[in-house]
């Protein structure tokens, strides 16, 4: 009897769990569900944080000075600061700061929350601070430089001139997001600004508000009803950690989200073709790359960094793993900014790479260890370039894992992997890439991926980069980053690009208005379903 | 001779309750040097990752100036001795630290991951054991015969298909193809946010808010995990089982209630039964602890939020508070399923008392 129950009791829980039910799909239409990786999200302070998922909540969270829009990044528009004004010197901007703007706490924004918010970002002195302190902006002058005048008006002195755009680019930042200094103030601890309060709270005026945040879980965000562009049509935007591809295409084909934004090339190729989404490809500014040390006696021959060109196998990528996530580039300045080239001079010759390696003095190849991060697809971009590389003569010992660190610290041979900036401007990639003003182990300047592969960058090339960092004339800015373009092309650099990054999300096709940003500032509020 | 007899029984109570004492101290040694033992090994091994915290919190592209903050920051500048007392100094205090990672304490973290797991574990170990131990014991009771057969192909097929490619294909068909089941996570988006704490068991949560709705979207929800996690549970109990049963049904105690003229299945339940039970127990326990801390497949494929994505993550990221503070959890709780086991068996085997 008891033997019975006890089976009876078994098939009942079996039967109430494994009862088939028609289960509800299709998201409401007031809400947007996006289906994200949270893995290396930290926090949501704007002035700590330094990755895209998060950048994209900041985004809908605060605001900034500066908005630069997804349809055209080149212009620097209006957003807290209403209109601002550059003195003939270049080195001082006045903003006059919008009235009406309220906080999320219903704390008005002021100028001094301006101040305090950019004073903080440079006092912090963490990852994204590197916005403003790229300028010569440090915590022992911010004081000084940054200054409320009154309620609605702030003023940035500049240490010295630079082109205007990159100041007004850098506000438009998630880092130089405006946060509620009153409401930090009241959940202060030991002289932290906040900090500890900022990694699960919201101090923003943004679109959104942070209603609920579980950690690799679920964030929901609700939309500000007094948002001083309107409410948003969405009610409601809720993220999901889904940390599996294969997960995120099921579950955005079967209606329960709207947009995933972390897929493998497969799933990208089988949503296209199912037709009930669309891939938006997102160029941004930085690029797959392969870096040759430069203390290495061999791969320092300018022939051997040019044989390294041909042995990329730049079309076969193109079209196969590389098709969501790159845009064939061989030049240094990203496409769509001042001084881009379309030109594609190199393909695959093992040919010529033979030809080179002989001249170089290395007919018979030679073997290196060469460091690749194992992730799609930087790792299979590697594997494409061993194989050519071995049909040249050239054996690579391929590892994958972390060397990040060994690369900063100039402990390799040869590199590969991605970056990514944020300033809609040729500088930030050209800063990294071709500039390197002290190439000694002691300078330290891990920052600067040039100096990382212990390449002396030419001399002319980077007195360009600066001149054109300090130029405030656009045209002729321009003009020498074109140049600057050819220079960097014929120099046989020791940072071979290969492919523009693009980050590839699919939309459904009922969703309008999430449209990818470059500089990660993905917007929520110009979000509708339906229409 | 009251007054001899009283003076005679004390020192006996004493002495056997400073024994008593002397077994718990010795019990409480040896888990803190378990335990103890656990984080150091932990520690070593985690600082071997070939992993940078540091450029974990502040990407890859920062300056020098920035990561040598951080690496002050977070206290690595510290000799590793330093580095493990302090720590130790603060878990002595209940402070696990902060999750560099999550930016959160890491007691809080656990108190939010692990009752995720704890529901999927127990709800796998009930319906492991509750299918698993019958069907072991009658593919015991019909050996040879096609339910034997039956029992053992299913057996053998729990414990060769692999977690993570059930869990695939259930999601492809039940839920891609049929729509039977609901996707991943742990609650529809229609439902999140309606139940929140004490217990961050929504089962438990939504039963004491009276939320039914929220119960059973989330009974949906883990229904499919739980099934078959409880499947390969099943799979290792039965098989177990059935030994078991095939041991005590040789016996020769078994031989003479049969010529006693007992039935089948008094002599199954009543006399074999009882005496597999302690080690069914053990193997209960150990199933339990396993799911407990090895259900990270299934985590990531059915986008659950419990211990093992945690620990995954910080292993990945090399967040040491949280990875030390996850081993640590899992070490008590794998103890204290022990402990409890070891209790109930004086209560299953007059002879363990």
């Amino acid at each position: 009897m008891k033997r019975r129950s006890f089976l009876m009791a078994s098939a009942i829980m079996a039967s109430t769990l494994a009862v088939p039910v028609a289960v509800q799909a299709a998201t409401p239409d007031d809400q947007l569900v996006i289906a994200t990786n949270m893995s290396s999200m930290r926090g949501l302070d704007p002035n700590e944080l330094n990755q895209l998922e998060a950048a994209e909540i900041v985004a809908n969270l605060y605001e900034r000075l500066i908005i630069v829009s997804a349809d055209d990044i080149t212009k620097p528009q209006p957003g807290i600061a209403e209109s601002w004004t550059v003195s003939d010197d270049g080195k001082t901007f006045t903003f006059k700061i919008r009235s009406g703007v309220t906080f999320h706490s219903g704390n008005p924004l002021t100028a001094n929350d301006v101040e305090w918010s950019l004073r903080r970002l440079v006092k912090l002195g963490l990852a994204p601070s590197v916005d403003l302190r790229q300028w010569g902006i440090t915590d022992k002058n911010v004081d000084e430089l940054i200054k409320a005048t009154d309620d609605t008006t702030v003023v940035l002195q500049m240490p010295e001139v630079w082109n205007p755009n990159l100041i007004l680019f850098s506000l438009a930042s998630f880092s130089t997001s405006i946060l509620d200094s009153k409401l930090l103030a009241e959940n202060e601890k030991n002289g932290d600004m906040g900090r500890e309060f900022l990694q699960t709270n919201d101090a923003g005026s943004g679109p959104y508000s942070l209603k609920t945040w579980r950690v690799n879980d679920l964030l929901i965000s609700d939309a500000f009803k007094d948002y001083w562009q309107g409410t948003p049509k969405m009610r409601r935007v809720i993220l999901r950690h889904m940390p599996e591809s294969s997960g995120q295409r099921l579950q955005l084909e079967a209606g329960d989200v709207d947009v995933a934004t972390r897929l493998s090339s497969t799933d990208l190729a089988a949503i296209e073709m199912g037709g009930k989404a669309e891939i938006q490809k997102t160029p941004g500014f930085g690029f797959y790359y392969l870096a040759l040390n430069q203390k290495d006696e061999i791969l320092s021959n300018p022939r051997v960094r040019e044989a390294f060109r041909y042995l990329i196998d730049y079309d076969g990528l193109a079209n196969t793993v590389m098709k969501y996530y790159g845009i064939k580039q061989q030049t240094i300045i990203p496409g769509g900014l001042p001084g881009a080239l379309n030109e594609t001079p190199y393909k695959l010759d093992i040919e010529k790479a033979k030809q080179l390696l002989a001249e170089a003095g290395y007919p018979n190849g030679f073997s290196k260890v060469y460091y690749a991060t194992p992730v799609t697809p930087e790792y299979e971009v590697a594997q494409s370039l061993q194989a050519n590389a071995a049909k040249a003569g050239i054996k690579l010992d391929l590892q994958g894992g972390d060397h990040i660190g060994k690369f900063r610290n100039r402990e390799f041979e040869i590199f590969s992997a991605r970056t990514g900036e944020r300033l809609p401007d040729p500088h930030a990639v050209l800063a990294s890439y071709a500039t390197n003003p002290n190439n000694t182990d002691d300078a330290k300047l891990a920052g600067l991926i040039a100096w990382r592969s212990a390449w002396e960058v030419p001399k002319n090339i980077q007195d360009m980069v600066t001149a054109a960092a300090h130029e405030t004339d656009q045209q002729k800015r321009a003009d020498l980053y074109a140049k600057i373009n050819k220079a960097y092309l014929e120099a046989s650099p020791a940072l071979v690009t290969s492919f523009q990054r693009t980050d590839a999300k699919a939309v459904r096709k009922e969703v309008t208005g999430y449209v990818g940003h470059s500089t990660w500032l993905t917007r929520w509020d110009t979000v509708s379903k339906g229409d | 001779m009251s007054i001899s007899q009283t003076s005679a029984i004390a020192p006996g109570r004493a002495k056997a309750a400073l024994g008593a004492l002397r077994k718990v101290a010795a019990s409480f040694a040896v888990i803190l040097t378990t335990l103890l033992g656990l984080l150091v090994i932990t520690f070593v091994v985690g600082r071997m990752v070939p992993a940078d915290p540091v450029i974990a919190v502040i990407g890859d592209q920062a300056d020098h100036e920035t990561y040598e903050r951080v690496y002050k920051e977070m206290g690595l500048d510290q000799p590793l001795y330093v580095q493990f007392a302090t720590y130790l100094g603060n878990v002595a205090h209940l402070d696990f630290g902060q999750s560099h990672v999550t930016k959160n304490a890491v007691s809080s973290d656990l108190a939010r991951v692990f009752p995720a797991t704890l529901e999927l574990a127990t709800l796998a170990t009930l319906i492991g054991a509750g299918f698993g131990i019958p069907l072991g014991i009658i593919s015991a009771v019909r050996k040879g015969t096609w339910v034997d057969h039956l029992a053992r192909i299913v057996g053998l097929l729990g414990h060769s298909t692999p977690i993570f490619w059930l869990g695939t294909i259930v999601i492809l068909v039940f839920y891609a193809k049929f729509g039977l089941i609901p996707g991943s996570g742990r609650l529809d988006v229609y439902n999140e946010g309606l139940v929140d704490g004490p217990t961050h068991s929504i089962l438990v949560d939504a039963v004491l808010a009276g939320e039914w709705e929220v119960f059973g979207d989330a009974l949906l929800h883990v229904a499919a995990p739980a099934l078959i996690l409880g499947y390969a549970a099943m799979a290792y109990l039965s098989r177990m089982s059935r030994s078991f049963m095939l041991e005590q049904l040789r016996q020769e105690y078994v031989l003479t209630a049969k010529a006693k003229g007992l039935g089948q299945r008094a002599i199954v339940w009543r006399h074999a039964f009882r005496n597999i039970r302690v080690q069914l127990l053990t193997i209960v326990a150990l199933a339990y602890c396993g799911l407990l801390d090895g259900t990270v497949l299934i985590e990531t494929v059915f986008a659950w939020p419990g211990l093992g994505q945690y620990l995954t993550s910080a292993l990945f990221f090399a967040d040491m508070n949280a990875v030390l503070g996850s081993v640590l959890l899992i070490g008590i709780i794998s103890i204290a399923i022990n402990l409890l086991s070891d209790l109930t068996y004086r209560f299953l085997d007059p002879r363990t008392r």
